[in-house]
């Protein structure tokens, strides 16, 4: 008998976790739900673009930077589901959003696809698993993760690596030969796109987008690091879906921003549930998988914890 | 034609998962058979971007979407919808005889 790999969702069902009819139900797609959220979050988005323009001549620019810079780290949030197509029924418009967003946050869209497809086949395994974060050894290494300048690095690394047309030996694995010229061509695209929005703030001499966009871009992805290592970082490495990844019990703003993410086991339990539907999935598995509930802070409270221990060893 | 495969009852058409796709084992193998609207559609149940079982995946229409990474093909011909699947999936001549499901396998 040819044997489907067994993932989070085959076991979940095997062992009566949830039952089919259950999971047809959580699947289900609307763009409605997709639509709203979107709308509310460029609603959120023109209000701390607002603040900016009201605080420009004065100190108080750089806390609404700050706030602009949390909401627009979100959008990976946003990027994140379109790669799933869970933010909605009509798939093209995922691709398009996801396309938007990663523009935004300097993350191409087809690659981010690639990588997290291994990052759902390989959580948190070692040396496989591609998005994984490992436990810091330390604190000053703790808190440059937290800086996010290992992260720009990588980012920026990985861009002009594309954009020469060139594949590390990771990427080689998880990236299919036929789409490593796409991979390539977006790279090379997304950086002519920033080349142009520069030149055009040059001979326009409306550096504005610095102010709404770059410096709030790096004084925010701190808050995004800080969120997305609450997902896995010191939970054990190992396969089992129920001990490998923390869901974390978070405030509604900070649920909405995130679109649901803060469910992550779920979501990395059945892929398929768009993030409207996270929180009922949660009712349905949060007997089965590591939940936090004192959200990011007490994530990040064990995180430090294991990281003192480790030292002391 | 000479070479053409036999045709294979594979389940009766009242089992089916209305709108939705079954599972069904054809010997050694695993098989999706979906309900659409424009009729029924079989093809190899494991997806042959990363080997998961499409049969526990969301289906809309005449799409079937793998449930580990999403990436999705049209029933009727087996052609990729959209990423990460790249290549064609296997699909089965299909037809409905004296309330059997039957493909050519």
């Amino acid at each position: 008998m040819s044997k489907a790999i067994v993932t989070p969702l085959t076991q979940a069902l095997a062992e009566g976790k949830l039952t089919r009819e259950e999971l047809k139900g959580f699947m289900q797609r609307s763009n409605g739900p997709g639509l709203r959220h979107l709308t509310l979050c460029g609603l959120v988005l023109a209000c701390t673009t607002t603040l900016v323009t009201l605080a420009w001549d004065s100190w108080l620019i750089w806390p609404a930077m700050f706030l602009q810079g949390i909401v627009l780290v979100h959008y990976f949030s946003l990027q994140h589901e379109c790669v799933h197509y869970t933010v909605f029924r009509t798939r093209w418009l995922n691709e398009l959003v996801g396309q938007i967003c990663g523009l935004i946050i300097v993350l191409p869209h087809r690659f981010f696809r690639y990588e997290h497809c291994d990052h759902h086949t390989y959580t948190q395994l070692t040396g496989e698993d591609p998005e994984q974060i490992p436990l810091p050894k330390s604190l000053g290494e703790y808190l440059l993760y937290l800086s996010a300048l290992p992260y720009w690095r990588g980012k920026f690394t990985e861009l002009f690596r594309h954009a020469f047309g060139r594949l590390s030996e990771a990427e080689l694995r998880f990236i299919p030969k036929v789409e490593y010229q796409a991979v390539y061509r977006d790279a090379r695209r997304m950086l002519a796109i920033y080349v142009a929005i520069f030149l055009g703030m040059a001979i326009t001499g409306w550096w504005g987008l610095i102010w709404y966009w770059i410096i709030p871009l790096i004084l925010g992805e701190p808050v995004m690091r800080f969120i997305r290592m609450t997902e896995h970082v010191g939970r054990p490495t190992v396969a089992q879906m129920s001990e490998n990844t923390r869901t974390n019990l978070v405030s509604a703003p900070w649920a909405f921003l995130c679109w649901n993410m803060n469910y992550h086991a779920e979501h990395h339990y059945v892929s398929s549930v768009p993030f409207h539907a996270l929180p009922r999935l949660h009712e349905k598995l949060k007997d089965h998988i590591h939940v936090e509930p004192g959200g990011y802070l007490a994530a990040h409270r064990e995180i430090l914890r294991q990281i003192r221990q480790r030292s002391r060893v | 034609m000479a070479d053409e495969k036999p045709w294979k009852d594979v389940i009766e058409v009242t089992r089916l998962e209305k709108n939705w796709v079954t599972r069904v084992e054809l010997g050694s193998r695993l098989i999706a058979i979906y309900d659409t609207p424009s009729g029924v559609f079989a093809s190899l149940a494991l997806c042959n971007h990363g080997g998961a079982d499409l049969c526990d995946g969301y289906f809309d229409g005449h799409v079937i979407e793998c449930p580990l990474h999403q990436g999705a093909f049209d029933v009727r011909d087996g052609h990729p919808v959209s990423a990460p699947a790249t290549r064609p999936m296997k699909v089965f001549e299909t037809r409905i005889e004296n309330g059997m499901v039957q493909i050519r396998a």
